[in-house]
């Protein structure tokens, strides 16, 4: 028990943050199509459909991931199936991400300046087409920089999928901690994995950003 | 002694030379235009009066100090120097008493008391005194102009710089600023505008500076500049602005 | 499914949830007030000529934006302790709290700040005013108008975040949850309750944001 050095801590650590990773890409991937899906029938222009799609934003950033994340886990195993916290927190996370990134994605869209739509209705070109023609692919330059910024979020969101039990990052440093009794450096550790996985990302979305500014 | 005194400045941005010599006394009381193309340099030249730019040979002093960019001594000139801006720069989250007493009660130590009664006073003196608790965001271009000399005059400056104050401002909003501009030249303000309102530079003005590529290219009483330019350059000014 | 909702067997336990939610709300202003103050403070120094303060605060910014805040709260909680400071659970989740929201405030209102106009910088200097007395006064109030919205949204996502605070057993709504799905074993009823609870939470937030926005800058009201 007391044989735990510095180095078995970390690769530990480490194996353990595979799956962090792992849960983040399939969350930002899973985020990214259902919230691609919400995002059209945002734009789609049909009421019923654009208040479906705030009503669903709305609830997932009113609430705690967290409480996302029990829900999930418990609401499933209430239709009799036997849902892995892997399942749960990969379920959750998809749900939360596609959140998110609807937003971001509806803003985007939005600050297309208004002087494109009528500069192109002028042109006599329909809705479909001064969407698909005009404002997406402005919108979709605009919309990189925030997306890589928010799966900043994502990275970290995973961290909770620990509460339900599922073995990444945290809940194997929980797990040492128990063992070794040097929360410090194990935290420590932790932290430091964490950031290193999101600085870059950080720093990327900010390059991207910068970039856009630059290129007008 | 000259009130502002400005011998042989240069101004380098990098390799740009935009300030080629320039000399320049203007004695208090006077009003003087600087006029000229844009990029000659006129508004570097103002700004290099109360130390918003700074210089890289020669000096300028002002009201007795020399004109640094330590910070200490740009403070104490803003109490000889006042400044109107094109665009008004008030602060928009303050309302126009208060725009106007923040300076002098945080730099001149002003009372509260004493600050709304110089406030009031200035108020009056460009014709606004009904708009002391509105914000600036309320009140028209013109309006908004007329707050920041007031705000200016508050400082109880020696000379007010004015750089292009009527540029921003719609056609029929340069009339009343001109007017306050007026009442202050034969109050005996000392007054130095980068301006390209020329009938103003002629009939108000006792000076004209013309500045070309950096430098003093002609300068005069401003109805002989106007009647009879020296040089080909302001020649060819004079027909393309007026 | 074949499953019959029990959500009046939750009645018993209203007592819990009322006192969990007062703490989370107990909890969220704390942190909002001292977290913006600390942002502010924090993008003070970012402005400021202050360079070994300027990378400091830089590197709590960066470090607290790219680490899971439950991890913050464990190193604060079970690693702190190690080095000669000891917490009691609510300590040391508020602590957490208010580092985490001051780190993403005084991102914030840097760059409200930022978008300070020169012409501003401008008019306070000719009109003799110090850096101090230039950022209090002129810079400040308009930069937080500007980045108002994202600093709300920010303090929202800091409170939804407390629900973590269950972990190290401090009694906030979370925690009464936990509590009485381990009585009832009714989780998905109790989940569901706090969660629209934390809904509620964030929209009365939200409109207490903008009463205080009605108060804090009349010169929005003002204009037409």
């Amino acid at each position: 028990m007391s044989a735990f050095t510095d180095w078995d801590i970390l690769r530990n650590l480490l194996l353990a943050a595979r799956w962090t990773v792992a849960l983040s890409l399939i969350a930002f991937a899973g985020g990214a199509l259902v919230g691609l899906l919400l995002t059209f029938m945002q734009i789609s222009g049909r009421v019923v459909l654009v208040q479906m799609t705030r009503l669903y934003v709305e609830l997932f950033q009113g609430t705690p991931l967290l409480m996302q994340l029990f829900l999930v886990f418990f609401g499933i195993s209430l239709f009799g199936i036997d849902v892995s916290p892997w399942t749960a927190a990969a379920l959750a996370l998809t749900l939360f991400s596609s959140a998110y990134l609807t937003e971001i994605w509806r803003g985007c869209i939005e600050s297309i300046p208004k002087g494109q739509w009528e500069a192109s209705r002028c042109l006599g070109l329909n809705y479909v087409e001064v969407m698909y023609h005009i404002i997406l692919p402005q919108a979709l330059r605009i919309a990189i920089a925030p997306t890589v910024g928010f799966s900043v979020q994502i990275v970290k969101g995973t961290a909770l999928a620990s509460i339900i039990g599922f073995v990444e990052l945290t809940k194997a440093g929980t797990m040492l901690n128990n063992a070794t009794f040097e929360p410090f450096k194990v935290f420590g550790f932790v932290a430091l994995i964490y950031f290193l996985l999101c600085y870059p990302l950080s720093v990327a979305s900010r390059m991207l950003e910068r970039k856009l500014h630059a290129s007008g | 002694m000259p009130l502002v005194n400005i011998d042989n400045v240069h101004k380098y941005y990098g390799d740009n030379h935009v300030l080629k010599g320039i000399d320049l006394r203007i004695d208090a009381g006077e009003v003087v235009s600087i006029i000229g193309r844009s990029g000659s340099g006129k508004s570097t030249l103002l700004r290099c009066i109360n130390g918003l730019e700074t210089y890289s040979e020669g000096g300028i002093i002002v009201d007795q100090m020399e004109v640094t960019d330590d910070d200490s001594q740009i403070r104490k000139l803003s109490k000889s120097v006042g400044m109107v801006f094109q665009h008004f720069n008030l602060f928009p989250h303050l309302t126009v008493g208060q725009n106007i007493t923040l300076a002098p009660k945080l730099v001149r130590k002003l009372s509260a008391e004493e600050a709304a009664e110089t406030a009031r006073e200035v108020l009056q003196k460009v014709g606004l005194q009904d708009k002391f608790d509105s914000f600036p965001g309320e009140l028209s271009g013109g309006q908004q102009q007329r707050v920041a000399i007031a705000r200016s005059l508050a400082m109880r400056p020696k000379v007010l710089l004015c750089d292009e104050i009527t540029s921003a401002l719609d056609p029929e909003l340069v009339g009343e600023v001109l007017k306050v501009l007026e009442t202050l030249a034969t109050e005996g303000m000392t007054l130095i505008l980068v301006t390209h309102e020329m009938n103003f530079a002629r009939d108000i003005g006792d000076r004209v500076i013309f500045m070309h590529q950096g430098k003093v290219w002609e300068s005069g009483e401003a109805k002989a500049v106007f009647a009879n330019p020296q040089t080909p350059e302001l020649q060819t000014f004079i027909n393309a602005v007026l | 499914m074949d499953y019959n909702f029990q959500f009046s067997e939750l009645w018993p336990y209203t007592n819990l949830i009322v006192d969990g939610l007062l703490w989370t709300i107990a909890l969220t202003l704390i942190t909002t007030i001292l977290g913006c103050l600390l942002g502010t403070l924090g993008a003070a120094a970012r402005a400021g000529r202050n360079k070994l303060l300027k990378h400091l605060v830089g590197a709590y910014v960066e470090l607290i934006r790219n680490t899971p805040f439950i991890v913050q709260l464990f190193f604060i909680f079970f690693g702190l302790p190690s080095i000669g400071i000891k917490l009691t659970a609510w300590e040391a989740g508020l602590l957490a709290m208010v580092i985490n929201l001051g780190a993403y405030s005084t991102e914030i209102i840097r760059a409200g700040i930022e978008a300070t106009p020169k012409g501003q910088l401008e008019a306070a200097r000719t009109l003799g005013l110090s850096r101090v007395q230039t950022f209090i006064r002129v810079v400040l109030p308009p930069a937080l108008q500007t980045i108002y919205p994202a600093l709300t949204s920010q303090c929202i996502i800091v409170m939804l975040g407390s629900a973590v605070l269950s972990q190290i057993s401090v009694q906030e709504l979370t925690f009464a949850a936990n509590f009485i799905q381990s009585r009832n074993f009714l989780s998905f009823e109790v989940y569901l309750v706090v969660a629209l609870l934390y809904l509620a939470l964030a929209v009365l937030m939200r409109q207490l944001f903008k009463v205080v926005h009605y108060y804090a800058f009349p010169n929005l009201r003002a204009r037409k």
